[in-house]
């Protein structure tokens, strides 16, 4: 029955995300050098603040019942308080994932696209000297270290895009258009390398699709019928390409949150990658472990979305 | 009125090295409307190269030459430009291994519509309905058709590539060992829908196997090839108990015969690399009745019969005993 | 090598390829018919031999100041200088050595890791393997960076735990890979054969399982190195490598933290990066070539954008298509 896979998949998914929330608190609370009374290696963590923690994570009580105040908070959304700003963690990682998502779903597309579109033409001219230079530009884009791409933008494009942060300061007042003007032109140069660090990646993944897909009999059936090469590549070779696409596409997900991490580094991009980078430098753990879990959370839930959409396109999926 | 006429058919491959393989090497037959011919032999003697290049399906690393005319004009003229037009509309084809000829992630009925739509067959809710009639006649009910091709059983996928074949009423089916990999009631059920077919529409087909049986039971005419050429040509019957070459003869001795107690008859050695020039006849190697001019002169295909032919240099001695089979 | 069999769909009476034998002369061949495998090993080794030789051929000792801060090419400093006016030429050579040892000896704990764990999974089956292949799954789905960044500011910062941590992140190919091979090595004839004989499980292991795998583990290996460096360096970046160590990485860190590009100072930033990016190019070109020996593409393209060739009839002059 084919609710079977949805419901499996919505379980492993669950299952996931709670495996994650345990992890968290193992590793920042079971393990020796307990982050939070690392709270030593914290420069300005206040004896209050301190004495507040301990209370309200019962940092005097037995493991097993941190844990389980540890469940309970997370329930009530609660992921603790940043060392940083005082301010809560789900607060602060509300507004940075809210930017991060524009910067990253824009590279993305746009990285899928031409992708989509190089693999293609990589598969069908394979062997020409234009296809191998394709693909090892491919190679070579997908070899490239994100930051480092993100740095080569930067030296480069600086002068015509902006390239710090997600507006400009210096814009007074600015109309609601002035405004999403401005955002957009910042978002140009970190979408841009997001875009070109996946697309490599993508371009391989297409191209050996298809060129299995262009080698099956049914697309000798529908040249035999008469179908012009054109409406066999899309409808037939292509369409079948997607299933393993999609697939390693959704795998690509946690390469999408690393180049994230760096490139809003590299930007000053007010997104959740650059929060978690000034938490490992201000050693703010609460931000830390809850940027993992938000992280986390986003990553299973996207590979979840993932397989239904896999499940839509594939008719033979029953389990 | 000769409805399919090949002349001289050649098929070349390259070779990585460069050189050429001479897969089909001067292939000619006819076909009439509503006849049913076979077209026999080992794997590898080109017979299903044959037919893909009747509708041009090869690929980019090959040369065809010759000639293919349909109702007298050669389709194959001006390759892909004279060939499109026919395709499917004229001259279908039925895939081995149906598992893979049909597309899986798309229902059979549409599948079955692709066609009919690209040659203005029928459209929309009656392109639809007939592709319902058409499974039906190959003896699927028609609300199957909404299903995909892995909720098919193998005999069931046959049928429905053989439907699928039928979408715009061509008047020439080549199947391509269409009962391979089924097991023998479905074969037998899948034989007679084609001759049913072929007797009910006028459907002339070409039979392509290497299982003598099956090409024995329904051809009326089989052609026997052998190292990319044909090397016996004629009636079913007479190939069947007066063949006029000794692959022939040994071909439909080969069969096991469950009830005799004749030992099994194998063919020893096996078929002439293609890449290169062969010099006097390709099977005198393993012929059991070769002669001192086998080895050097290539025996012609010649007329031993009325529309029976044969090359083999035997049929020029007058000693010629060929064994009959009882 | 004989006639593809592709080509010709049919075995058009050619004997068949000679069977692939499964000793060191198979990496020889495929090193011989390769082009992408011959660049990509090129490559590949004249790192690891700039990095085997780095103590005798950094121009200059990467502690100490040689130049000026950022000072540009010149023919002292063939890259120039980063901000502490150390030779970036040497800085790379030294660095590649570190980045190339993080590299392989991640990827090797990865592959006992990773490896163990396939072999147990594929060999033992049951809930074990099941048990093994959850773990497997939920490792592949948390996202590889946060969950390295998390365990690295927990853990401290040093060589060992950089090694580690990235291991961390590796294990989940390889035990994959095995698990299946090790799998459909077991149901060989030969091999059951052996167990029905009495013959201990370690023995099969390593007599018939690893044989049948070694090929494509190397690729896997190959292919997993290019991923350690790729990530040694994005951990570097975010300062959780070890601050003592000169790495590729923490080259392209310290540019960043030290405001090369305000400075102008391209070369401290391209060198490092086009070095990562060559390395991972290299294991790429070599493990994919190996891959693609050991699983060809038998199927021809039935659609291309040429199409088959026309042959005129003698006396005819027409042109082919």
């Amino acid at each position: 029955m084919r609710a079977d896979y949805v419901i499996k998949r919505t379980a492993f998914a669950i299952i996931t995300i709670f495996v994650s929330i345990t992890l968290n608190f193992f590793l920042f609370r079971v393990i020796p050098g307990d982050a939070v009374s690392n709270l030593a290696r914290v420069p300005h963590a206040t004896p209050q603040l301190r004495q507040a923690l301990e209370k309200e994570f019962g940092l005097d009580k037995p493991k097993w019942e941190q844990y389980v105040i540890y469940l309970k908070e997370l329930a009530h959304g609660n992921l603790g308080v940043s060392f940083a700003n005082q301010e809560p963690v789900w607060s602060n990682l509300k507004t940075a994932l809210a930017n991060t998502l524009p910067m990253v779903t824009l590279g993305t597309v746009f990285a899928i696209v031409i992708g989509l579109i190089a693999g293609v033409f990589s598969a069908w001219r394979r062997g020409t000297k234009l296809e191998q230079v394709s693909t090892n530009v491919a190679i070579a884009f997908y070899a490239f270290p994100t930051q480092w791409l993100a740095l080569v933008l930067l030296i480069y494009l600086s002068a015509f895009l902006p390239s710090h942060g997600m507006t400009n300061d210096f814009l007074l007042n600015p109309t609601p258009w002035e405004h999403f003007k401005d955002v957009l032109l910042h978002m140009v140069l970190p979408s841009l390398t997001l875009a070109l660090t996946l697309y490599g990646q993508y371009t391989l993944v297409v191209r050996s699709a298809m060129l299995e897909t262009l080698g099956e009999d049914y697309v000798l059936t529908a040249r035999a019928k008469g179908l012009p090469q054109r409406t066999i590549v899309v409808r037939h070779a292509l369409r079948n390409a997607m299933l393993p696409t999609t697939t390693l596409i959704a795998l690509s997900l946690g390469y999408i949150v690393a180049g994230a991490i760096l490139i809003e580094t590299v930007f000053s991009w007010p997104g959740i990658g650059s929060a978690v980078y000034q938490a490992v430098t201000q050693r703010d753990y609460p931000m830390l472990q809850g940027a993992f879990l938000v992280l986390t959370v986003s990553v299973i839930f996207a590979n979840f979305v993932a397989d239904l959409l896999y499940f839509k396109l594939d008719p033979r999926i029953t389990e | 009125m000769t409805l399919l006429s090949v002349r001289g058919l050649h098929v070349w491959f390259d070779l990585p090295d460069g050189r050429q393989l001479h897969a089909v090497q001067d292939v000619s037959f006819d076909l009439d409307p509503g006849e049913r011919m076979g077209l026999v032999g080992e794997s590898g003697c080109g017979k299903t190269t044959s037919i893909l290049a009747l509708m041009g399906l090869l690929p980019s690393s090959a040369t065809v030459g010759g000639e293919v005319l349909l109702d007298g004009r050669n389709i194959l003229e001006r390759g892909e430009e004279t060939l499109r037009p026919h395709r499917w509309n004229e001259v279908a084809m039925v895939f081995q291994g149906a598992m893979n000829a049909l597309n899986p992630v798309k229902s059979v009925e549409r599948q079955i519509v692709e066609p009919m739509e690209l040659h203005h067959v029928a459209e929309g809710a009656a392109a639809s309905k007939q592709a319902g009639e058409l499974l039906e006649l190959v003896g699927i009910p028609a609300r199957a058709g909404t299903r995909y091709p892995h909720e098919f059983s193998g005999g069931m996928r046959q049928r429905a590539t053989i439907a699928m074949a039928l979408a715009c009423s061509p008047r020439i089916l080549l199947a391509d060992e269409p009962t391979t990999a089924l097991d023998v009631m479905v074969q037998a059920q899948i034989l007679e829908l084609l001759t049913g077919l072929s007797e009910e529409m006028g459907l002339a087909l070409v039979l392509v196997t290497h299982d003598l049986p099956v090409v024995a039971q329904i051809c009326e005419r089989a052609a026997v090839m052998y190292a990319g050429a044909i090397v016996e040509q004629g009636p079913m019957d007479e190939l069947f108990h007066s063949p006029r070459h000794p692959y022939t003869r040994l071909l439909f001795a080969a069969t096991p015969d469950l009830y005799a107690d004749e030992p099994v008859l194998s063919i020893p050695g096996a078929p002439p690399r293609l890449d290169q020039d062969i010099t006097g006849c390709p099977f005198h190697p393993r012929c059991d009745k070769a002669f001192e001019r086998c080895p050097r002169e290539r025996p012609e295909l010649k007329a031993v019969a009325a529309a029976h032919e044969a090359a083999c240099h035997l049929n020029d001695e007058v000693s010629w005993s060929g064994s009959r089979i009882e | 090598m004989g006639v593809r069999p592709d080509i010709v769909g049919e075995g058009a009476g050619l004997e068949a390829p000679p069977p692939r034998r499964r000793r060191g002369g198979w990496f020889f061949q495929i090193l011989r018919e390769s082009r992408q495998a011959k660049v990509g090993l090129a490559v590949l080794l004249f790192f690891i031999v700039v990095a085997l030789l780095a103590p005798w051929i950094a121009p200059y000792s990467v502690h100490e100041q040689t130049g000026a801060v950022y000072c540009p090419p010149s023919s002292e400093h063939l890259l120039g200088c980063d901000d502490g006016g150390i030779d970036m030429l040497s800085l790379l050579i030294v660095g590649g050595r570190t980045s190339l040892v993080v590299g392989f000896a991640a990827t090797f704990v990865a592959m006992i890791i990773g490896g163990g764990i396939g072999i147990i999974a594929g060999y033992r089956g049951g809930w074990l393997d099941g048990l093994l292949m959850r773990i497997t799954d939920y490792f592949l789905v948390i996202p590889d960076l946060p969950l390295a960044i998390i365990v690295a500011a927990v853990w401290g910062p040093s060589l060992p735990h950089l090694i580690f941590v990235i291991a961390l992140l590796l294990w989940t190919s390889t035990a994959r890979i095995i698990r299946s091979q090790v799998k459909s090595v077991r149901e060989l004839v030969y091999v059951k054969r052996a167990r029905s004989l009495g013959a201990r499980n370690t023995r099969i292991v390593f007599r018939h399982v690893l044989p049948q795998i070694g090929p494509l583990l190397i690729a896997n290996t190959v292919l997993t190195v290019a991923i350690a460096i790729f990530d040694e360096t994005a951990l570097s970046f975010l300062g959780l490598g070890d601050p003592s160590a000169v790495t590729w990485g923490s080259i392209i860190q310290f540019a960043f933290l030290r405001s090369a590009i305000s400075a102008g100072a391209w070369w401290a930033i391209i060198p490092a990066g086009l070095c990562v990016a060559l390395v991972i190019m290299g294991c790429y070109w070599l493990g994919q070539a190996i891959e693609d020996a050991l699983n060809p593409r038998l199927k021809v393209a039935h659609l291309s954008p040429r199409s088959f060739r026309l042959r005129p009839l003698p006396g005819r002059g027409k042109d082919a298509e």
